[in-house]
């Protein structure tokens, strides 16, 4: 992985020379443009509902109002965030260690058929998982499952690229630090746990991060499986601030709108901002989004 | 450990640390914890979908037999139809608007400029928020009368544009959140393939007088070949299959003119409980994503080789 090692070193900026300067400002500019969603989002969500519909663009707000916040606590959003916590933390807690697992085994361990468990796994990512998506929901349906935590969590929890992360840094684990344990008699659990996994901090963060990000923000799954409003997760019950969704929708305006999620985005982007290498580093070794 | 085992692998160490011979039993325990979910949730499901595609089912009841009943029907679907051809366009516009401006904005990056670490944090935010969040800050930003883009377009003499709601733009409106949503996982795969480039390559050209934009003809594009190629397959597969940000922005509406064939399922199985119709629609959208995919594939060794 040459590019992780390169996007983590801070390179020291050359000074701009004067013939340098336009294309510079020119690509600012669309640095700043890809900015601009996301600032109008926060303005607008500080702004009095009276204030947001004006023909003039006001950057700053003119007043600033946690007015739209405050009715944006009036929905379940506790309930939400804690549903979304629970799911996003444990489907990804049991991603991480079942994946580590595999990813060593793949990596480390040779037994019959580890090449052709590891094609499976990548030919699965070939096969979208929409195909699956009706037959499952009626499973949940048949069991009785519809509406439950393990319905929102256990259909993400075999997520391959996190397998394929810890395959990769395994791959290039330096094999003398296992044979010393294996002089010492430890079995592969052992040299799992006491030797490979405290040193596979920066794949374990890596993984950590693109799941979490992917279980917190998936849609399609939580949307079909929750029947009751109690039970929804975050995005999905906010989707219902939108203008134009079907039957659920709770149109209170772009003020409130805006409120709700800018709240929806604070656990993703902090994550993102605190652990952002982890995050590159990670996604360049799969080249992979799940 | 036995002792038995002690002694084996004393053993294997004393011969060469080339490699255990014996066969560790414990890698299947090891998958084992994956594999079972992998399969009850990520195989079984999609096998058993593609059999009820060949069944009439509504949740109640048993599944029946009929064939191929459902493809004849899907063929002859006219919303299908558009939803298919929804799905094109949504590839020809956010593919190309992915690749452009991520490799440009990588070839920006690159350069260590002042700002740039910045630069390259805004560039991938967007990629890390939920679909609901592109969804209800596109929808404001996209409004007709009072929102952001319609009032810098008009500096240009540009617009009002009804970008969601006027069947002619909204799948438009939909691709450009979806270019913003999707851009920074491009961008920072091109970014990692632009910093594996040889540097002494572009010192090599330059001596030899050659420009900005001829060293990035003959030395970047023909590197980076490969990244560009992952990239534009990666974002096929995802837009065809491209669903939450339509159903948050638009519904599908006006008249079908954004909805996609995954929002076409959706509504079949869930409003219209037709699963096994649904299901039959689920793997014809396969077929066609494993089709373009390999249609590209080929295009761009064409074009290589040519």
């Amino acid at each position: 992985m040459a590019s992780t090692r390169l996007l983590r070193r801070r390179v020291p900026y050359t000074r701009l020379r004067w013939s340098e300067v336009p294309t510079w400002l020119i690509g600012m500019v669309f640095v700043a443009a890809w900015a601009a969603p996301f600032l109008w989002m926060v303005s607008t969500s500080f702004k009095l509902p009276s204030q947001v519909m004006t023909r003039d663009i006001e950057w700053i707000p003119r007043e600033v109002t946690l007015e739209n916040y405050a009715h944006v606590l009036k929905y379940p959003i506790g309930t939400w965030a804690l549903n979304s916590l629970i799911a996003a933390v444990v489907s990804t807690f049991l991603c991480i260690v079942f994946s580590a697992l595999a990813g060593y085994a793949l990596a480390r361990l040779r037994f019959p058929g580890r090449q052709v468990i590891f094609m499976i796994f990548l030919a699965s990512l070939m096969i979208p998982p929409e195909i699956g998506v009706v037959p499952l929901l009626i499973a949940m349906i048949r069991i009785e499952w519809a509406s439950t935590y393990q319905a929102l969590i256990l259909p993400s929890v075999a997520n391959v690229l996190a397998v394929y992360i810890f395959r990769q840094f395994f791959l290039t684990f330096p094999r003398e630090l296992e044979e010393a344990a294996i002089i010492d008699g430890a079995g592969p659990l052992r040299i799992f746990r006491s030797v490979a996994m405290p040193l596979a901090r920066s794949p374990m963060i890596a993984a950590t991060v693109i799941v979490f990000t992917l279980n917190w923000n998936n849609f399609l799954w939580p949307l079909l499986v929750t029947f009751d409003d109690g039970m929804k997760t975050l995005p999905v019950g906010i989707a219902a601030f939108a203008p134009v969704v079907g039957t659920h929708t709770q149109m209170e305006g772009y003020a409130v709108a805006m409120a709700a999620v800018t709240l929806l985005c604070i656990p993703s982007v902090t994550l993102f901002l605190v652990l952002q290498r982890y995050f590159i580093a990670g996604l360049s070794a799969g080249g992979l989004k799940g | 450990m036995t002792t038995d085992a002690r002694a084996a692998a004393a053993e294997t160490s004393a011969v060469a640390f080339v490699g255990r011979s014996k066969i560790d039993w414990a890698g299947y325990l090891f998958i084992l914890a994956f594999a079972v979910p992998f399969l009850l949730f990520n195989v079984l499901p999609v096998l058993f979908g593609i059999y009820v595609g060949f069944t009439d089912w509504a949740i109640i009841g048993a599944p029946e037999w009929v064939g191929l009943q459902n493809y004849r029907d899907a063929l002859a679907d006219k919303w299908l139809q558009q939803a298919f051809v929804n799905v094109l366009l949504y590839a020809l516009i956010i593919v190309p608007g992915v690749v452009v401006l991520g490799l440009a904005f990588a070839m920006f990056v690159n350069r260590s400029w002042p700002l740039s670490g910045l630069a390259r944090t805004i560039l991938f935010t967007p990629n890390v928020v939920s679909a609901t969040v592109i969804g209800l800050v596109w929808v404001w930003v996209l409004d007709t009368q009072f929102g952001l883009l319609n009032h810098y377009l008009g500096w240009f003499g540009i617009g009002p544009i009804a970008w969601l709601t006027s069947s002619q733009w909204s799948l438009v409106g939909v691709s450009i959140a979806s270019i913003w949503w999707d851009m920074g996982l491009g961008f920072v795969l091109f970014l990692a393939a632009l910093q594996d480039v040889p540097k002494d390559l572009y010192e090599a050209a330059s001596i030899d007088g050659a420009g900005f934009l001829r060293q990035q003809l003959a030395i970047t594009l023909p590197w980076i070949r490969p990244t560009i190629s992952m990239v534009v397959t990666l974002q096929i597969i995802s837009t065809m299959r491209i669903f939450s940000q339509v159903y948050v922005m638009t519904n599908g509406g006006p008249a079908g003119s954004s909805a996609s064939v995954i929002f076409h399922i959706y509504q079949t199985a869930i409003v219209r409980n037709m699963l096994g119709y649904a299901s039959a629609v689920s793997v014809l959208l396969f077929l066609a994503v494993l089709a373009v995919t390999l249609l590209q594939r080929l295009l761009l060794r064409e074009v290589s080789h040519g």
